[in-house]
């Protein structure tokens, strides 16, 4: 299928590069944890991408949603360990929030598109196991709904087409920001300033979730256990596969672990590696990691304190920490001072119905197409 | 527009009516020379030379590289009613292809991948065996192809390939099931598509009236079917393009079908109609422009072959309804009214591409009797209905057990 271009390889080189300069930042001194820069946002192009957002015609079969793995309800993501696929098949990997995704510089778990927003959204829109559009399709649909034709034009956009769709959905994710994170206003706990310095401190977790978004933007390997649904479950394990297939990975019909970033360099020092992700906005986003398998904040410091997970290629960054059961306590107080509002209101949620049915246009056979 | 109907059988009354029989060769037109076709090896032998008749069908062409075996037809049919070949595992072959709705779809527009239609009649898979270039318009050379082409068009099947072949293979009976038929480890997807051609091959009709007639049982046909077979023969002069064996010369024609009213008025297939205008290649004026399925003009881009279809079988058609590429008439009766008027629709529409229409295509003058032969002629065509169970659908199944992936996570 024409449309259904699929980013790969070329557009993570890109995200490496980044990461390479990030990682200038020598042994010891990170880049500062702080407030999110403000992002300026198009309100005409960002109404619209809300609307398309909440739009089950944005898929194949019309079933399904940006919203319905990225539900606002539950921190924009989906409070499973795996998330849902397109219908008829399921998922390999757990959502993730999409607060300051707008403010990242590579996406998804193993940070596959390194290029912007407009990508990430199309790998959405037309990957076969998570919308499964045929971009022509949707484009056509948006054209006969007399709302988008208006919203469109009033976005500075023409007539609704893929390529505007590409773009109202990223303003969209703009506009969901941190926001009156206890952290960003000042008003920590007691608890959580004390996690703050641990975090920073004998903790380590620093090392590799620093910066406004507490994450440095590279893959690591602190070896998250699989989570033996993804094989376990034929629905989960078929969308896997054509995955891996795509990827490109040897051996696929064979493996029993997800890739991760070995998937972009298919170098086996990467094998296992996820990208650190941010730590804001996770209060209502559980379970976590890229497969879920950690169901609570106080669960996933414990698994930090025991020094990470079991793999021969474990960062070396990670020692049981021996933390006592208060330290643990106060990192996790820290943790969740970086979640803000829920923005959960119709500022952020297309709260309106959408038409049931395309009205046909009007004198049709003398109307250009 | 639901309009699941079936055929209903003309009353017939008797009386003798003599018709002449018009000279008629099929090659001796203009449209002979826009039609790339090769014929099937089977309807060539009978084509070559002389004034065009009728035949009786012998067995299909069976291509060298996909040789028919019972193996490889059985799982062939599993997969054909299996929805798992398709994009959210609702919508496979038999879904649109319904044995009870003579494999076809019962309404004007075929229904589509869920969320969409169709924007051209369903194709009976009946007989399908047998035609060197598949779709209305001719699209694909092979049922393979065409399978593959099937189910990854985004109002179809709207399936990929990664994920259909990753479905297969985690179904046990089918991994059996290939390895026995195929030899590979895994099944592969373009084995899907031979399997499901290999019971495409099986889907045809040897024994109807017209072939035991032809084959020498005088008795086999009706005496109003034999008025209406000079009919067709002669006044109507319909065997200018239904000859051969398949009653097809496979060529491409415009019989004067207008717009389908459906793009007029119904917004899902105004949708599917620019979005073909898109999938089909058209240039940017032409997507803007284009009001009416331009049918063979997609393949060859020349403005004389706007609104040419492929000559269709007669076979079978009895339980084939509605008619034409754009399903706009509903009886047989109404098709050959269609004809008598010199191709036009009651309200005396025609194509949008009149230029383009067959110089074959005239007001016939059939008088009532004339046309009731004629309808009943084409009955002969076909025979009992091909009905078959649908077959149990096997499960999927995990790959590993979880000792299996225990130790792997071990020894990470
Ligand atoms: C069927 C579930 C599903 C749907 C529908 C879906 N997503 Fe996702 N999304 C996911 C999963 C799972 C991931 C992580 C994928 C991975 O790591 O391979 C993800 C990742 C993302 C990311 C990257 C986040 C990050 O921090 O790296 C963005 C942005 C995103 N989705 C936006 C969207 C948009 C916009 C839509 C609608 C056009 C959408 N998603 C529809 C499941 C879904
Ligand atoms: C070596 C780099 C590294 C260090 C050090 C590190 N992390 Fe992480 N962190 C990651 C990576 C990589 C992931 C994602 C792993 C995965 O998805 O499998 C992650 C995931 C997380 C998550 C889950 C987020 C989500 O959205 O699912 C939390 C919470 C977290 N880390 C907190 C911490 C804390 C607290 C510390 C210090 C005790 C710490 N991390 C130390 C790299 C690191
Ligand atoms: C959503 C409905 C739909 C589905 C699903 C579908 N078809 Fe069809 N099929 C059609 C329509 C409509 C046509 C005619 C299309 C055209 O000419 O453009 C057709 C045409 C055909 C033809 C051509 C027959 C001829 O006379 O040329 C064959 C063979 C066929 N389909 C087989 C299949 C197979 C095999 C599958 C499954 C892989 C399949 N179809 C799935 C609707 C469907
Ligand atoms: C010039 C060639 C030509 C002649 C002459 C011709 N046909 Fe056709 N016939 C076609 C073509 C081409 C179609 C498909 C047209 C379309 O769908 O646009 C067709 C379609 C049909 C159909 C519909 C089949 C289906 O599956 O939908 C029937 C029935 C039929 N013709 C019967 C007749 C009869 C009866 C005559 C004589 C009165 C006749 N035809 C004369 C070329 C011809």
């Amino acid at each position: 299928m024409g449309v259904r271009v699929k980013t790969g390889r070329t557009l993570l080189a890109i995200a490496l590069g980044l990461s390479m300069a990030v990682g200038a930042a020598h042994a010891g001194s990170y880049p500062d944890i702080g407030p999110l820069p403000q992002i300026k946002i198009n309100k005409a192009k960002a109404e619209l991408g809300k609307r398309l957002f909440f739009d089950k015609r944005v898929s194949g079969d019309a079933a399904i949603s940006c919203a319905t793995c990225h539900n606002p309800k539950e921190g924009w993501s989906q409070n499973q360990a795996l998330s849902d696929g397109y219908p008829g098949n399921g998922h390999f990997r757990n959502s993730p929030t999409l607060i300051n995704a707008a403010h990242k510089k590579s996406w998804n778990h193993d940070g596959r598109i390194g290029t912007n927003l407009n990508d990430q959204t199309r790998e959405m829109i037309t990957e076969t196991y998570i919308m499964n559009m045929d971009m022509r399709i949707m484009q056509e649909r948006f054209k006969q709904d007399p709302l988008y034709v208006k919203m469109f034009k009033d976005a500075g956009y023409g007539e609704p087409s893929n390529g505007s769709v590409r773009k109202a959905i990223p303003e969209f994710l703009k506009t969901l920001t941190s926001r009156g994170a206890p952290f960003d206003t000042g008003k920590m706990s007691g608890a959580a300033k004390r996690g703050m310095k641990l975090f920073k401190g004998k903790a380590g977790c620093i090392s590799c979730h620093n910066g406004p978004l507490l994450s440095d933007g590279k893959p690591h390997n602190t070896g998250v256990p699989e989570n033996f649904d993804v094989f376990l479950d034929p629905n989960n394990h078929q969308a896997f596969i054509a995955f891996t297939m795509f990827q490109g990975i040897p051996n696929y019909m064979n493996l029993k672990r997800d890739p991760g970033f070995y998937n972009i360099t298919l170098d086996m020092a990467d094998m296992g590696k996820f990208m650190t992700p941010s730590l804001r906005e996770l209060k209502y986003s559980a379970p976590y990691m890229h497969n879920g398998t950690i169901n609570t904040l106080a669960g996933v410091v414990d698994f930090y304190n025991r020094g990470g997970g079991k793999d021969s290629r474990k960062s070396d960054q990670l020692k049981p920490l021996n933390l006592s059961n208060k330290q643990k306590g106060d990192l996790v107080a820290f943790l969740e001072s970086l979640s803000g509002d829920r923005l959960t209101s119709s500022e952020h949620v297309w709260n309106k119905s959408y038409p049931d049915e395309y009205p046909a246009i009007q004198n049709w056979q003398h109307a250009r197409n | 527009m639901k309009k699941i109907m079936k055929y209903r059988h003309a009353v017939l009354a008797a009386s003798i009516s003599t018709v002449l029989l018009v000279g008629c060769n099929a090659n001796a037109t203009k449209e002979s020379t826009s039609a790339v076709v090769k014929a099937a090896p089977a309807a060539a032998t009978t084509m070559s030379m002389g004034p065009a008749k009728l035949e009786p069908l012998g067995p299909p062409p069976i291509p060298a590289d996909n040789l028919q075996s019972p193996g490889k037809i059985a799982l062939g049919k599993v997969l054909f009613f299996d929805p798992r070949i398709g994009g959210d595992a609702s919508t496979g072959c038999s879904t649109c292809h319904e044995p009870d709705q003579g494999w076809a779809w019962a309404e004007d527009f075929s229904r589509g991948y869920p969320g969409t239609v169709h924007w051209r009649n369903s194709q009976s898979i009946i007989n399908s065996a047998y035609y060197p270039r598949l779709f209305w318009a001719g699209s694909a050379s092979s049922l393979e192809k065409q399978a593959r082409s099937a189910a990854r068009g985004g109002v179809a099947g709207n399936g990929e390939a990664d994920l259909m072949e990753a479905r297969v293979a985690l179904i046990p009976e089918y991994r059996k099931q290939f390895k026995e038929v195929f030899g590979t480890e895994w099944p592969l997807i373009k084995d899907v598509w031979r399997a499901i051609a290999s019971y495409e091959r099986t889907l045809i009709q040897l024994d109807t009236p017209i072939d035991n007639y032809l084959k020498g049982d005088k008795s086999a046909l009706s005496e109003e079917q034999i008025r209406g077979k000079v009919i067709f023969e002669g006044k109507a002069g319909c065997i200018q393009c239904h000859n051969g064996p398949l009653a097809t010369d496979l060529k491409f024609y415009n019989v004067g079908v207008p717009a389908s009213p459906r793009w007029q008025d119904d917004g899902l297939a105004q949708i599917t109609f620019r979005f073909e205008q898109y999938a089909k290649g058209m240039t940017q004026e032409g997507y803007r422009k284009a009001k009416d399925d331009w049918g063979y003009y997609y393949r060859s881009k020349n403005s004389w072959d706007k609104g040419k279809f492929r000559t269709p079988t007669l076979r079978y058609v009895v339980y084939t309804p509605p008619y034409l590429h754009n399903g706009m008439l509903d009886t047989l009766e109404e098709v050959v009214d269609f004809y008598n008027r010199g191709g036009r629709m009651e309200d005396g529409s025609t194509t949008s591409f009149p230029q383009n229409k067959s110089d074959l295509i005239k007001p016939l003058n059939l008088s009532d009797q004339e046309k009731e032969d004629l309808v009943a002629f084409i009955e002969a065509f076909s025979g009992e209905e091909i009905l078959v169970a649908k077959p149990e659908l096997p499960d999927y199944a995990p790959l590993f057990t979880k000792a299996e992936l225990e130790a792997a996570q071990e020894a990470k």
